[in-house]
């Protein structure tokens, strides 16, 4: 076999990501290399677990479906309109990719605490985002929606304007274009966006361990959990949570990965 | 009666200009067609009827009444593309009924003599694609697919139809299919249609009114023949694809027997003649260029001399070239005074008159067959 630069070039490139796909899964797969079935069984019997596990599931849920009602109208102006408030929108909504979780989570703390003017409002009103689980969520819904709305963005971009243009002539105003056109044809761009911003939640730790303030079986989701766990030196019932939320983020990606592929044009 | 009227619209592309005054009238139940280089605006021209995009001036006058502040869906014209933009995730049926399960549809009801289709049954039977209910848009041919499009603008009565170009991504068979179509439904339906094209035999086939629209502006307009026989200026000649095209001074004019008398430019040194019918406002001395359309060149027939009737403009020439085209024999004659003049014959008659390439041969150009174009003054 002759060896080409073209063939050379290849195997150089196969051999790093080979080399890195080993290591990643090897890092990964590791916690469930540290306990034992039985022991892992004996974990899933707390009720503890399984608590911070079903309040992240159900921060997460009311996440994505604040995400699908806000992201929706966003992705709509970022992509159909042209004009300075869609770029200053698309700048201000991508924001939140670029700045730290801890940041982000630390200046919903002090603006929703009661020295601020904008959380003693909130909080005379008796609603208290600091420490709760609704704090939870805005933190989350924060973290999560650039997500959300770029894929739709994406989705909705990719929809023909001719198309658009056409079905208002027969009659169709923007609701029905909304409706009957844009959603439709942005079925698996929007369903993708729901998985990543879904498990983008699930997964967020740092943001949600400022507002949170670990309170057991309240606001303890299951990273924080894990956290906790880890720091009590219980590592068994860290690895079965992890292990779950390891399990949950590969359903995730499933579903991601599937919407994501058919949203693809063929 | 006058259905569309548009005024004096104008319209630029970030300091491009492209419309430039338009005006013109569209009657009720007729197709009128606009015709005009790539690039012109055309489609530009439709949107703004149709309101996709809005007119930096002017107005748009439907049945009467100003639509320039009427959204796309509340304006009853409707668009139909050179594309089908079906939508990719309905099926024929559901596609053809879009329009008719819209709010905006269901409170309109026609106002002119036109007959309402309202099943979309209806309207695949008559458009030939009946059958294909089920079947989505990926799965029906380009032919069949601009039908459907047609179907789905029409099943929304609407005042107008504006057509792009409708047949420009299909083959032969389908366009003449869909061309068939569009004359059918305008004579059945008696719903009244503008068309774009830079196809002029598209104009010609189909339209009772054609609008030629150059340099930001409706140059020309009227029924496709005369439009097509007397172009007002070298610019529509040119478009319109007018051959035999030539230079001249008039040098006579003769009032009482309606004659003109026009010295061609030519290379040699003594002055040729051509008369024509006089019309319009030329002057002795002043530039023209004129033109002859290639099928009511001549050929004298060499067995009976030159009869009366065509003793008009007589010249004497070789056959440089003939060429055999879709329908006619299209042969190129020079003369001895070195002019050029194409001419489109019959085959047969190409036959008959045992015609070849080198032979010499007496043409005859009527006088009414000249069509004199005022030169552009600079
Ligand atoms: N949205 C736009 N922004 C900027 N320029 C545009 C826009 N739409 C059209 N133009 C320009 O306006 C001119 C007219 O375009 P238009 O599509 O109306 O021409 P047309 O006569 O339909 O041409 P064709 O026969 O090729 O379809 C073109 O020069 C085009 O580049
Ligand atoms: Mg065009």
């Amino acid at each position: 076999m002759r060896f080409n630069k073209n063939k050379i070039f290849n195997i150089i490139v196969y051999i790093i990501s080979f080399l890195f796909f080993i290591a990643l899964i090897l890092l990964l797969s590791g916690i469930f290399f540290q306990t034992s079935p039985g022991l892992f069984i004996k974990e899933l019997e707390n009720v503890n677990l399984w608590n911070s596990i079903f309040l992240s599931f159900k921060i997460s849920f009311i996440v994505i479906l604040i995400n699908l009602i806000i992201g929706i109208p966003i992705a709509y102006i970022l992509s159909f309109h042209n004009s300075k408030i869609s770029f200053i929108l698309d700048s201000v909504s991508n924001l939140p990719l670029t700045t730290s979780p801890l940041v982000i989570g630390f200046a919903v703390l002090i603006t929703m605490g009661p020295l601020n003017p904008v959380g003693k409002l909130f909080i005379d009103n008796g609603i208290k985002f600091v420490f709760t689980p609704q704090g939870i969520v805005l933190v989350q819904l924060i973290i999560s929606f650039p997500f959300f709305v770029n894929i739709v963005k994406t989705s909705f971009d990719s929809i023909n304007r001719n198309i658009i243009d056409l079905s208002k002539t027969l009659g169709a105003d923007s609701f029905d274009i909304l409706s009957k056109i844009i959603l439709p044809l942005s079925y698996n761009g929007i369903m993708a966006g729901l998985a990543i911003s879904w498990s983008r939640s699930m997964g967020e730790y740092a943001a949600t361990q400022m507002i949170s303030g670990v309170i057991p079986n309240v606001t303890e989701t299951a990273p924080i959990e894990v956290f906790v766990k880890t720091s009590y030196g219980n590592y068994p019932a860290a690895i079965a949570i992890a292990g779950i939320l390891m399990l949950v983020s590969m359903f995730s990606l499933g579903v991601f990965k599937y919407f994501s592929y058919k949203m693809k044009p063929k | 009666m006058k259905l569309l009227e548009i005024k004096n619209i104008y319209k630029n592309f970030s300091n491009k200009k492209v419309l430039h005054g338009i005006n013109l009238d569209i009657e009720n139940g007729e197709i009128s067609s606009i015709f005009g280089y790539s690039g012109e605006g055309k489609s530009t021209l439709l949107k703004i009827i149709c309101g996709i995009i809005k007119q930096d001036s002017g107005d748009i006058v439907l049945n009467e009444k100003n639509i320039n502040n009427l959204e796309p869906y509340e304006r009853s014209t409707t668009l139909v593309m050179d594309e089908p933009l079906l939508f990719p995730h309905m099926n024929v049926l559901e596609n053809i009924a879009f329009g008719s399960k819209l709010r905006a549809n269901k409170k309109r009801h026609t106002t002119s003599n036109k007959k309402a289709l309202e099943s979309p049954k209806e309207i695949m039977g008559l458009l030939g694609i009946t059958g294909l209910e089920k079947r989505y848009p990926s799965e029906i041919s380009m032919g069949q697919a601009q039908r459907v499009s047609l179907a789905r603008a029409l099943i929304v009565n609407p005042e107008i139809i504006l057509m792009d170009e409708p047949f420009s991504n299909l083959d032969i068979i389908s366009k003449t299919k869909v061309r068939k179509l569009i004359k059918e439904i305008n004579c059945e339906l008696k719903i009244s249609i503008l068309l774009v094209t830079h196809d002029i035999e598209d104009v010609i086939n189909l339209s009772n009114k054609m609008f030629i629209l150059n340099k930001g502006e409706i140059k020309d307009s009227g029924r496709p023949k005369d439009v097509l026989k007397k172009p007002s200026s070298i610019e529509t000649a040119f478009l319109i694809g007018t051959e035999n095209i030539f230079d001249g001074i008039i040098s006579e004019i003769d009032k009482k027997n309606n004659i003109v008398k026009i010295r061609l430019k030519n290379e040699k040194p003594e002055n040729i003649y051509i008369e024509a019918d006089y019309y319009g406002t030329f002057k002795v001395n002043e530039r023209i260029v004129f033109a002859i359309r290639p099928e009511e060149v001549m050929i004298l027939r060499e067995d009976r001399g030159a009869s009366r009737s065509v003793r008009e403009n007589h010249f004497t020439g070789k056959i440089i070239s003939s060429v055999f085209t879709l329908r006619m024999m299209e042969i190129l004659i020079k003369s001895e005074s070195g002019l050029e003049f194409k001419a489109l014959i019959p085959f047969h008659a190409y036959e008959v008159m045992h015609l070849f390439e080198g032979k010499t041969i007496n043409i005859s150009l009527k006088k009414s067959a000249i069509h004199i174009i005022e030169k552009k003054k600079r």
